[in-house]
């Protein structure tokens, strides 16, 4: 096979998925088993509340028609990929560049939303997919233009003892992540253990597998442990406090004597 | 061929961006899987705890078995195990000036890069991570841009010489060595001076009835806010604190105000 072909085929595969599960994501519009998504919804009619339009009409208007556009996109490059797997790799390339051309005609339309909505981080994140996408067709014609390789790497002496190492560090990893796992699992269902560091304050590190069923099941079994104290506050540690990135949340629970 | 110095050292500018390029891909994916071998937070090794991150991901898809968590992070963890092998591979052909080989090698450990980064954006977009999504678009346009700049460097044949004078070499090293130095004396008395703060309670300044103001230092962390409380406590035995209030960002002056919190109090019956 082509080292052109390769890479090519790559380009075009992660193109098709991102736009495709783009529409899917509009599809789909809230959470469902096996899918999460974003609220697009919710984010639009917040940015167009923020520019005094409130009536939903607006946002739903905005929401159709941008994913108008991401269906666009998905159809070129699943022309494109189709006639590239037909090795009609002349047409591919002409649907590949409409695809690439409406995308960052696409990203540039959010981009203007993003400097009128004020959202500088959205800004950054679609300014780089722009970028990226009209790298991906430099990358893509350049191959294309000046790379006919062969891929030549046979089942040879050196390949097999590669395959070797790679299964042997492949079951290390996947035994010491079955091993994590195991002995942290219990981690999703167990209260966490307080510390007192100050007299009636108390410290609960969560780990990073907590959630609100932890929260209330350390919450309660401290109670019960306690019957002669009364939780007078709860603090939540911001970031600041836990610099050393190890917990997941930092607790503290202000109490006193009954 | 382009040279760094023109004496014995005869390596050329494009091998060694190529070497660059071997080293930081077989690094890269080394330290991912050393992160995954061990799993949570050690000593001299904090990492990130993948596990977590997946069943939480999959857990909020409604996938809930550890099972289904510890399967995508073998499958995840196989692809970078592959990747790294191709990338260490690579490296060691391209020593052996084996470069037709190291070429292939290097093909392949970028396909597993591409197939990892591939899979994860997937992800991103079904567990709706934005943020995520960006990061993997990155790493992926990265590692096909490595394969592009590796068989560019290939073909190169750049013909400038990169000599450095003795006079020159001299002079930046001798503004190099009083920048280091001066860079150092500052760092380490910054250490001397101002360390406690990691470590000694912050004052609690009354802004009102009932009201103390704690501002914290950029170094202050957990222990610092206890040993603050223990203090207030101590100095204010007739007062209980009702709450504490921590300043929102939005409230702070950029970053030139680090964790800024109230302690409100009420008089002890």
């Amino acid at each position: 096979m082509k080292e052109k072909t390769i890479i090519r085929f790559s380009i075009l595969i992660f193109w098709t998925f991102f736009w495709g599960l783009s529409v899917l994501d509009k599809i789909i519009p809230d959470v469902h088993n096996l899918w999460v998504g974003k609220d697009f919804f919710a984010l639009f009619v917040k940015f167009f509340g923020s520019l005094g339009l409130k009536d939903p009409i607006f946002p739903t208007i905005a929401l159709a028609f941008v994913s108008a556009l991401e269906v666009v996109n998905f159809v070129f490059y699943l022309l494109s990929i189709v006639n590239f797997s037909k090795s009609k790799n002349d047409l591919a390339e002409k649907w590949f560049f409409r695809a690439v051309f409406s995308s960052i005609t696409l990203f540039s339309l959010f981009s203007i939303a993003d400097q009128v909505f004020g959202d500088r981080f959205q800004l950054l994140e679609h300014g780089l997919f722009w970028l990226i996408l009209i790298a991906s067709w430099v990358l893509y014609k350049y191959i294309s233009d000046s790379d006919e390789k062969l891929l030549s790497l046979g089942f040879s002496k050196d390949v097999k003892i590669a395959v070797a190492i790679g299964t042997i560090i492949t079951v290390v990893t996947s035994l010491s992540i079955m091993d994590f796992s195991k002995r942290t699992f219990t981690n999703v269902n167990s209260p966490v253990k307080g510390e007192e560091v100050v007299d009636g304050v108390y410290k609960f590190d969560f780990p990073f597998l907590a959630d609100k069923l932890v929260w209330e099941k350390t919450i309660n079994t401290f109670k019960k442990d306690h019957p002669n104290l009364n939780i007078n506050y709860i603090y939540t540690g911001p970031s600041e406090l836990n610099s050393k990135k190890k917990t997941h949340m930092l607790l503290y629970v202000f109490t006193e004597k009954k | 061929m382009m040279t760094i110095f023109n004496g014995k050292n005869k390596i050329s500018t494009n091998q060694l961006i190529r070497y660059s390029i071997l080293v930081y891909w077989s690094l890269f994916w080394l330290l991912n899987i050393v992160d995954k071998i061990i799993g949570g937070s050690l000593f001299l090794w904090v990492g990130r705890d993948r596990f977590a991150q997946f069943q939480r991901f999959f857990a909020s898809a409604g996938l809930e078995s550890p099972l289904i968590a510890d399967f995508a992070l073998v499958i995840a963890a196989g692809l970078e195990v592959f990747a790294f092998v191709f990338f260490t591979g690579s490296l060691i052909h391209f020593f052996k000036k084996s470069v037709e080989s190291s070429r292939s090698w290097f093909l392949i450990g970028i396909c597993f890069t591409l197939i990892t980064f591939t899979i994860f954006s997937i992800g991103d977009h079904v567990f709706g991570d934005r943020f995520e999504l960006l990061e993997h678009t990155l790493f992926w346009f990265l590692a096909l841009f490595s394969w592009v700049v590796f068989i560019r460097l290939d073909r190169s044949q750049a013909t400038e010489e990169l000599k450095i004078s003795k006079r020159q070499f001299m002079g930046a090293s001798i503004v190099a060595v009083m920048l280091v130095m001066a860079t150092s004396v500052s760092i380490f008395n910054y250490n001397d001076n101002f360390f406690f703060r990691r470590t000694e309670p912050v004052v609690a300044e009354k802004v009102g009835e009932n009201i103390y103001k704690v501002s914290f230092p950029f170094l202050g962390g957990s222990t610092v806010f206890e040993k603050t409380i223990e203090k207030f406590k101590n100095e204010n035995p007739d007062k209980k604190i009702d709450h504490i209030y921590t300043v929102p960002n939005e409230l702070r002056l950029k970053k030139a105000d680090a964790l800024i919190f109230y302690i409100v109090t009420e008089d002890k019956e």
